[in-house]
């Protein structure tokens, strides 16, 4: 089966800054995607090559594989969230509707009803004074309701409050369980990705640091307690993420990537949780940066 | 995609509309005018032999509302190009609403050429219109000044105000797609249709074909309407019976082909006759000047050579827009 989203040796140049090199990514169908990472990671760049908005500068980038945001049929079935949920400040909610209708052939204007109804927006206010979280829900709406089979939002909660963020994600969950479509959602708040993400991508510095289906990522992941000289006698196999050291000579704790269960040893062994799995990545990604730590040196 | 682009240009489109409207209303009514009172001044001197002095007049009545309703239609597709063309695209870019319709069901050309269709359609339509009736309406009194070919006369009378708005409002889309601001590419707009309506008369037109070289009889009419004697013969504001457009003109001549500028004669016409003596003093003695002309019957020539230069200027930045959508979109 074709991934839904596939990028080989892709890469995204602004000048001399890139954005974004050797990209290696395959999405499978059906999952909801959560993509990680700190400011200019490079995530905009990524969803915005994904849906066709910018074309890459090396490699190549399928969805549904063919080149995005082509072929009309093609862009029938990507729907995009913009960052800030661009809207017509002029136009109504129900002339966006309206808009959506007419510029999309698999246009479901009964979704589009009930969405707009459970968000509580009224149809005849303009889009430009609508609150943040409104627009959002305005935005996805939009989006959702072309019956896209892939549904790409970047940041769509960033600017949003908890409260209405808490709406936002559930109405997404909603839209893309109704959909039957694949998700790919960038933020930076790990607790919404963890919440709502059966997928993971860690961009930093223009690279995935780290791609896979969350269950078998953290399965892969362990965390590990005891005395810093038992530490540093784990067995080879195992990759060292980050490792704490209290002064005070307490106990130290390393996060840890091995393909097999930890042997028993003179440590305890806890599951990581997501959050501290993307922590220790991108901050491996950062010290990997400082010359005087190259990754290879501290394998 | 043509329903979404009248929607955002329905408030521009509305004002437009009204404002054409205003314009049609007084060209009709000034029209009729016009035409009625050239009806009289012919019925008037048909008896007569010559009817040069009472057409004149009619013409000089109504020649004030001609020059300004021809400054109105010059700047027309200026205006067009600022407020109608420039925030076309930029607005969108300004907005980051390109996002949001870039990802409909719709490739980005088709958005533009719907975008430019609908608008650039529109102005042009309206500057097609305008001139029209503007045509109609100040007609006889441009047939009787013989003043086609002037600058703003020609710019402001048939086809070419329509090729000039489409020219503008592409300019204005095609700016506002590179320069991606509402306000930069509104004065870049208006900078560059400056320039080229500068240009393209002064520079161009002139040698849409080849320039006939004629001598002129300066008769006391014809000298009664330039507008610059100069103190040893050179002329300026030449008007020509038929309506020919004289591009240059040599200083006053005698029967032998010598400039008159320094004879004794004509420096004692220019010091001791008052000026409404100076033309017959002038005539008297013969004169005439060489001129550079495109004869009357060229007009309607120029006018098709200069809307195809101006439709094939629009084609080629329409091009040149979609060419920058293509390579760098977002």
């Amino acid at each position: 089966m074709t991934p839904v989203l596939e990028a080989v040796g892709l890469g995204k140049r602004y000048g001399r800054r890139s954005a974004l090199a050797d990209v290696e990514l395959s999405v499978p169908a059906g999952r909801v995607v959560g993509l990680v990472g700190p400011n200019g990671a490079g995530k905009s760049t990524l969803l915005q090559l994904a849906c066709g908005l910018i074309a890459p500068t090396a490699g190549r980038i399928r969805v549904h594989g063919a080149e995005p945001g082509v072929r009309p049929d093609h862009l029938a079935r990507v729907g995009y969230v913009a960052q800030d949920t661009p809207v017509y400040p002029d136009l109504t909610v129900a002339e966006h509707l309206r808009l959506g209708a007419r510029l999309n052939p698999r246009w479901d204007a009964a979704l589009a009803e009930r969405r707009l109804a459970r968000s509580e927006l009224d149809p005849r206010q303009k889009a430009g004074r609508l609150s943040g979280g409104q627009r959002a829900q305005l935005a996805l709406t939009v989006a959702a309701a072309k019956r896209p089979d892939l549904l790409i939002l970047d940041e769509p909660a960033a600017a949003l409050d908890p409260l209405a963020r808490h709406a936002f994600l559930d109405h997404l969950m909603e839209s893309v369980t109704e959909l039957g479509a694949t998700a790919v959602l960038s933020s930076h708040a790990l607790p919404d990705v963890a919440r709502v993400c059966d997928h993971l991508v860690v961009l930093a510095r223009g690279r995935v640091q780290l791609h896979g289906d969350i269950g078998p990522l953290l399965a892969r992941h362990a965390r590990v307690t005891g005395r810093p000289a038992d530490l540093d006698a784990l067995p080879s196999a195992v990759t060292v993420l980050t490792r704490t050291e209290p002064s005070d000579g307490g106990p130290a704790t390393a996060l840890v990537r091995t393909e097999h269960p930890l042997p028993d040893g003179p440590w305890a062994v806890t599951a990581p949780d997501l959050e501290e799995l993307v922590l220790a990545q991108l901050a491996r990604a950062e010290n990997a940066r400082r010359p005087a730590a190259r990754p290879e040196a501290r394998r | 995609m043509i329903w979404l682009t009248w929607r955002q240009f329905r408030t521009q489109a509305l004002i437009g509309l009204g404002a054409l409207l205003l314009l049609a209303g007084y060209l009709v009514v000034l029209g009729l005018d016009v035409h009625h009172a050239q009806q009289d001044t012919l019925a008037h001197c048909s008896a007569r032999a010559d009817c040069t002095g009472p057409l004149a007049a009619f013409a000089d009545r109504y020649g004030l509302r001609t020059d300004l309703l021809g400054y109105l239609l010059l700047v027309a597709p200026a205006v067009f190009g600022v407020f109608c063309g420039a925030p076309l695209v930029a607005r969108e870019f300004e907005a980051g609403t390109h996002r949001l319709v870039w990802n409909q069901s719709i490739t980005r050309r088709r958005w533009l050429a719907a975008k430019l269709g609908v608008v650039g359609g529109s102005c042009t339509l309206a500057a097609a219109l305008a001139a029209l009736l503007l045509g109609w309406a100040t007609g006889p009194v441009t047939a009787v000044r013989g003043a086609r070919f002037e600058p703003v006369a020609f710019a402001s009378h048939g086809l070419v105000p329509a090729a000039y708005a489409a020219f503008a409002s592409v300019l204005g889309a095609t700016l506002g797609l590179y320069l991606r601001r509402t306000v930069p590419a509104m004065a870049a707009t208006l900078a560059v249709f400056a320039v080229v309506q500068l240009v393209v008369p002064a520079v161009v037109r002139p040698h849409y074909r080849a320039p006939e070289r004629t001598a002129v009889q300066l008769t006391a009419p014809i000298v009664a309407n330039l507008s610059k004697i100069g103190t040893y013969g050179d002329i300026g504001g030449l008007r020509v019976p038929g309506g020919p457009w004289v591009i240059d003109t040599s200083a006053i001549l005698d029967e032998s082909g010598a400039p008159v500028g320094h004879s004794d004669w004509f420096q004692d016409c220019m010091d001791h006759s008052s000026l409404t003596d100076l033309p017959g003093c002038l005539a008297d003695h013969r004169i005439h000047v060489e001129i550079t002309q495109q004869p009357a019957d060229r007009y309607w020539t120029f006018q098709f050579v200069e809307s195809a230069l101006f439709a094939l200027l629009a084609a080629a930045l329409a091009a040149l827009a979609v060419r920058r959508l293509r390579t760098r979109a977002d």
